[in-house]
């Protein structure tokens, strides 16, 4: 029998989420705090502390309760993909490089984490609003898509490597 | 000065997250392995079980028929036949399993005198059209057991009970009350 999707899985998805955003915040450092890779470090070491005591306390801990504290953490993880992209269009108003980051890192997230949630849900029937989940599915599937048709171009890079060139010149 | 600039450094910065990143991937990845590694044991029902049968000769049967405990008699110079003391039951009602018989042990041991009090103690499997499928034969030599072979693995079909035929004999001027006990396993196929 193949093995199913423990709801651990999910906290598992949100390390790598806030691992991501730590490598991705580093490459942009200088339009972050000195803080915010570190502090992405520690909220993905938390959560690898968070497998560890569900591990030990599997026998104590039902299914359902399981699957809800890991969801909860995964969807604080996409909470944070989902600021950096409003830091970038909001408070930085650096709309190309925010426009990039959903094209290539929200969307995408959210369409596997999404995929995973509904297939756990058929599997395991926890109670969600499935409908709700496949037209979250469908859309971020389609932004995704038109992202990686417009949004990276080769205009779009080499707009971006004229920008900096016209940076360094001034 | 020149140290703290190094240690501030972009690259050095992110070659220190991307190992400790793959540290805490891997670790992470590692433990829910673990948990997915973990089997799961589920009590059910045993497909392959005992039943009483028409000639049923006392002894132990528990209500799950894992395991029985038959108190068969051996009469001197004469063959005593159980027809169906027990069957052998595949209560699976899709699939047919296999089992098969296997020697455990037997007392008295083989160089004990009261060993040749018996001559032999016979089991036959048959299937549910009366056909043997297996002869798992105890006699004796004097004073030592001729024990049996393991039986090859026989397939039950689905929903269907097999009998356990029983002979048995004691030699002429046996001594009474002398007891063999015999256990025998049954192995079973899921």
């Amino acid at each position: 029998m193949a093995p199913t999707l423990l709801p651990e899985f999910f906290a598992l998805l949100g390390i790598d989420l806030f691992l991501l955003l730590s490598l991705l915040t580093c490459l942009l450092d200088e339009r972050f705090p000195r803080a915010i890779p570190y502090i992405f470090q520690v909220a993905a070491l938390i959560g690898f502390g968070h497998i560890l005591v569900s591990r030990e306390f599997l026998a104590v801990f039902d299914e359902y309760m399981r699957f809800w504290y890991n969801f909860f953490y995964l969807v604080i993880a996409l909470g944070n993909v989902v600021a950096v992209n409003v830091y970038f269009a909001a408070a930085q108003k650096m709309w190309t490089i925010a426009k990039a980051w959903a094209g290539i890192v929200t969307f995408p997230t959210i369409v596997i984490s999404v995929f995973f949630v509904s297939n756990y849900g058929y599997i395991a029937s926890v109670e969600f609003p499935m409908l709700l989940l496949q037209v979250g599915l469908v859309i971020s599937a389609i932004v995704m898509g038109v992202s990686i048709t417009f949004f990276l171009s080769p205009d779009l890079l080499h707009k971006l490597r004229r920008r900096k060139e016209v940076t360094q010149w001034k | 000065m020149e140290v703290k600039r190094i240690l501030f450094r972009k690259e050095l910065k992110l070659v220190t997250l991307l190992l400790t990143s793959m540290l805490i991937a891997s670790a992470s990845a590692a433990v829910y392995y673990s948990m997915v590694m973990q089997p799961d044991v589920t009590v059910s029902t045993p497909t392959i079980k005992f039943v009483q049968g028409d000639d049923w000769p006392g002894g132990s049967l528990p209500s799950d028929g894992t395991w029985v405990r038959m108190t068969l008699k051996a009469y001197p110079n004469a063959t005593l036949t159980y027809d169906e003391p027990l069957n052998i039951s595949n209560t699976d009602l899709s699939n047919a399993h296999t089992f098969r018989l296997r020697h455990l042990s037997i007392s008295p041991a083989s160089g004990s005198q009261s060993v040749s009090n018996f001559t032999f103690i016979n089991f036959v499997i048959k299937d549910n059209t009366g056909a043997t499928r297996a002869l798992f034969y105890y006699n004796t030599t004097t004073d030592d057991w001729n024990l049996p072979g393991t039986t090859p693995y026989l397939s039950v079909n689905a929903n269907t009970a097999w009998t356990l035929y029983v002979q048995t004999k004691a030699a002429a001027g046996a001594t009474t009350s002398i007891e063999a006990n015999i256990q025998i396993a049954v192995d079973v196929e899921e």
